[in-house]
């Protein structure tokens, strides 16, 4: 291979909304029907790495997801690689010989692969991360002086909520009022320190069924449901984000979570209101939701909070470690694994978490006793199965770059620029 | 036991909402916050029959339902007793020699057996079947004039959708403005013959909890869903003519297409409540998803699919040969399990097992996978999502029943026979 290879790696997390996004008022620009709010995961337990090279050498612009050759012919893309070599300066690396002019970006071809740690077929939100890893790292290798607050409006066009993983902590991406998209972006509410107490257990359901794309089934609910319309306006939505952003800035865990599940709950509401309608949560979603309704209500305040986006999968976020030990026993209690699952593939990320729930492998599991709010009605059997595994995580940081020097992390071969 | 027992026996239908009753603006007069309209099931398939029975000799009013013994404490069934009290007129039957005053009703006392077709557990509405059949046959027994309009502004008092069940047909409960509630109350819109090609099947859907009462349900959307009061402001109304003309015109795609959203959301506020009430579970979910490729495969909707408080599924096809079509889809997706004989399998109409070419067992096994899913076949069929089928139709309102073998109450001790 003739020529330099210049090579950035990164690593974004990913989020989930508190106060969903679902709708488009502009489908090529990705512009949402209203504001949203996000919390964003710890990147050591979830993230996306991605490496992105550029060389003279390379005659065009490739990527690897997973390992596996994608297209980038699509909008998505296209939209990201314009925006970003737009914005691109001068680069400058004397002792590897390298000068790019900020003109050259636009005829330079660059080579992506990236990494999700995580199943995409888990529902966890690979896209977001991906895209927003994606604008980081190009960002960054092309010089761009963008903020983070513009590069997620650049983040946004390859996914919408894509543009909330450019920051750490509580997340808003304001919807904008300006027609071309230009107001519409991300800002940081607080960042991962300011509300550390909070732990978030996921748990990963079986699901039997390809779901509806996020991108088909928000549009279908733009034009078909009359209760969207509603919940956008100024009668749901802004109210909601307004007290969210409180209850953020003031560690109200009891606002905090009866707005969360209230949100998740009426996202929902509204993908049932559409035709065909969508369903999103099964009937596992369902027990968990009752069960985590069943322990709020049987104490003075909510423990946890819950949050499905568009899968069953379940985010759940426990107001401290403590409370997040109750829950895993709870959860453990309900959703056993099945008689031949390893403990330590059950319940991934913060493995710690099982040590401070008593649990060590499934013997403990098998004699977890009912929880206190369910003694009138203990089921007779417990059947595993249902969860495929469960993360813990917390809430964590933004996008960074791994250091070039690790060149072990990186994805592309330094000296071929393809994957390793 | 000395005295005389005057008896009258009586048949009501169910009814099913496809424009729905979700939320009241009284509690007590059990005054919903929009229109509902419903279609009558036959009552040959699903029926409550209640007999009721007045002596001196009766001490106090009992009831019994489903040969046990029930309390009628209860502020909805005093709120039909006395109202059909007070609407009792002069009785006289020279044979038996009874006569009973106007005013007299106030003190006698009354024996009421009700038994439905079909179990409770089921989901089946049968309080709708129920307090209709009890108020139809007490205004039989104490000859009270009323029409079956006003009947079903009593019956409403008792449970609000048996209000529906005073007609056959279908029929619409009008919420009215009064506070009293006196203009609340349910009229015919089209008898039973009117759109008589369709026919009806009920998937009764194995349910693994205990569902959230309605009463319970819907005050707690009232109180809760942003959503709801949208519903029944702006949204209703429009649907509620729409729906009117569609039956008036036997336009089908129109009744599917509201039917089927109106179903969706009402399940949307429920979900929209705090907290979430889940009423269709995943079964449910995969009905919806059968019949919701089918009819976008073929050029119009072919059946519309409702669904009350509760996982089953009624879906309404078009006429005779759609029916069998989807029965065959659905015994396709929803075999019985390997131990199940197909006459307990299919009940109602089963002579609809026939039009859809399915005798026993192993014609289920056969049965090829609908053309709308070639792509996507699934590898296994897995029995015992479905409990049973009912096939049913329209069908007529209430009627008195002369045949005292049917009578549920013993015409000489007055007690259960």
């Amino acid at each position: 291979m003739a020529g330099w290879i210049h090579m950035v790696t990164a690593r974004t997390p990913t989020n989930i909304a508190v106060i969903k996004y679902w709708g488009k008022r502009d489908e090529s620009l990705i512009l949402p029907v209203n504001d949203s709010i996000s919390v964003t995961l710890d990147p050591e337990h979830l993230c996306t790495t991605t490496t992105v090279a550029v060389s003279p050498g390379f005659d065009q612009d490739r990527m690897w997801l997973n390992g596996k050759e994608i297209s980038l012919s699509g909008g998505r893309y296209q939209n990201c690689l314009r925006e970003i070599r737009a914005r691109a300066e001068d680069f400058e690396d004397n002792e590897r010989g390298i000068k790019i002019a900020k003109q050259d970006w636009q005829k330079l071809r660059v080579h992506i692969a990236s990494y999700n740690n995580f199943p995409t077929a888990a529902g966890l939100a690979s896209s977001a991360a991906g895209f927003a890893c994606l604008v980081f790292a190009l960002a960054k290798l092309m010089n761009a002086k963008e903020d983070p607050s513009q590069l997620s409006a650049i983040a946004r066009q390859g996914s919408g909520s894509a543009c909330r993983s450019l920051y750490g902590g509580f997340v808003k991406w304001i919807m904008g009022k300006e027609e071309n998209g230009s107001d519409s972006l991300a800002v940081q509410l607080v960042d991962e320190n300011h509300w550390d107490d909070l732990v978030i257990i996921i748990a990963v359901v079986s699901s039997r069924q390809k779901e509806t794309s996020s991108t088909t089934g928000m549009r279908d609910t733009v034009e078909t449901s009359m209760l969207l319309q509603h919940r956008a306006k100024v009668e749901v939505v802004p109210k909601r984000i307004v007290k969210m952003e409180e209850a953020i800035q003031n560690h109200d865990f009891s606002s905090f979570a009866q707005l969360t599940c209230s949100d998740s709950n009426q996202f929902h509401a509204v993908c049932l209101d559409t035709c065909p309608p969508i369903f999103y949560m099964n009937d596992t979603s369902h027990r968990i939701i009752s069960c985590i309704e069943k322990w709020n209500r049987s104490e003075e305040s909510p423990q946890v909070a819950y949050t499905f986006d568009a899968g069953p999968n379940a985010v759940l976020i426990a107001r401290n470690r403590k409370t997040a030990a109750l829950l895993l026993q709870r959860m453990l209690y309900f959703f056993p694994p099945s008689a031949d699952t390893d403990m330590s593939s059950y319940v991934l990320g913060d493995k710690s978490i099982l040590k401070d729930a008593g649990i060590q492998g499934i013997n403990d599991v098998d004699a977890l006793p009912p929880p206190p709010e369910m003694k009138d009605k203990v089921p007779a059997q417990r059947n595993g199965g249902e969860v495929s595994y469960f993360i813990c995580t917390r809430p964590g940081r933004g996008p960074l770059l791994l250091s070039e020097a690790d060149e072990s992390l990186a994805l592309l071969d330094h000296s071929t620029g393809l994957p390793k």
